[in-house]
């Protein structure tokens, strides 16, 4: 199980690099939303690690209502490119 | 036996996470990436929740409910995702 | 009809989430799931309906399959498809058709346009190499 721990950190990296490199816009949200998911999912293998099993209520509350904010923040942003306030 | 398909599961499920992530860091279209995460987020994460199901099948609600709702935020994320960053991307382009 | 199926759908969410099969609870979750509001069916639509879930259950081998299609031989083109949406869809039926669609990691919808076609993105194999 450590292993497995380790080796979804090391995936986690990449969409945080690919966050902190890319400039464009899309580029990064799509990072983002990699970000949240991969970061639920580790929040489960963990309660399951620590056989805590408050842990892993938090971990499906954040993935059935976490995605949303960032549909929101998609919107947001799409209607801020229409209106031209946002400059690539 | 169990034991052992459960750990295969969450192997199957690194493997996608892996395959799907890293094109993330290369040159493609926004489209294109949405592609390969849906393969890895989606599907890796629902082969891995399968596999920590058949570890605990003691809380199966909660697993059930966390495998539901990552497959329908998952690609309605995606759909947003696309829709949204569809319009932008034509403007640049043409 | 399609008020017992939403019914339901309301109840098995309320039971997976507390997990708990009391009275008291099973009072609190069906008074909740006949208490929140619900659309007025109609009746041709349920077969509709029956043959989306049908659909939702095949998806997922399919997925599985066409995500090791795309692992094992290589899909670098990109390409814009139409697609018909079927006459006399529901927008819940709708929404279903999107995301099934989306599932399968070959297959994005782009947008939904008015006049009843869904603007897909997809990936498939470069045949030239």
């Amino acid at each position: 199980m450590n292993g497995i721990i380790i080796a979804m950190l090391l995936a986690l990296l990449i969409p945080i690099y690919e966050a902190y490199r890319d400039s464009h816009i899309w580029q990064k949200m799509l990072a983002f939303a990699s970000i949240a998911t991969k970061t639920s999912m580790m929040i489960l293998v963990v309660s399951v690690l620590r056989d805590d099993w408050m842990i892993g209520v938090v971990g499906v509350l954040i993935l059935s209502v976490g995605n949303a904010a960032l549909m929101l923040l998609a919107h947001v942003i799409k209607r801020s490119d229409e209106a031209g306030l946002y400059e690539p | 036996m169990i034991d052992g398909l459960s750990y295969g599961l969450m192997i199957v499920g690194l493997i996608f996470w892996f395959w799907g992530t890293l094109p993330l860091v290369g040159d493609r279209s926004v489209l294109f990436k949405l592609h390969s995460l849906s393969v890895s987020d989606t599907l890796g994460s629902m082969s891995m929740i399968a596999g920590l199901l058949l570890k605990i099948p003691r809380e199966w609600p909660l697993l059930v409910l966390a495998l539901i709702s990552l497959a329908i935020w998952n690609t309605v994320l995606g759909y947003v995702l696309a829709y949204c960053s569809y319009r932008g991307e034509g403007e640049d382009d043409e | 009809m399609t008020v017992y199926l939403s019914i339901l759908l309301r109840l098995i969410i309320w039971f997976l989430l507390t997990a708990d099969l009391s009275l008291v609870n099973i009072v609190i979750g069906v008074a909740i799931a006949l208490i929140l509001p619900h659309d007025v069916p109609r009746w041709p639509v349920l077969k509709d309906w029956l043959r989306v879930f049908w659909e939702i259950i095949i998806a997922v081998p399919v997925a599985y399959f066409e995500a090791i299609q795309i692992m094992v031989l290589p899909h670098k083109k990109e390409a814009f498809l139409r697609r018909r949406v079927r006459p006399n869809r529901t927008p819940g039926l709708i929404f279903l058709d999107i995301f099934l669609i989306t599932f399968t990691p070959k297959t994005i919808v782009l947008s939904y346009q008015e006049d009843g076609w869904y603007k897909i993105h997809s990936v498939e194999r470069d045949e030239s190499s």
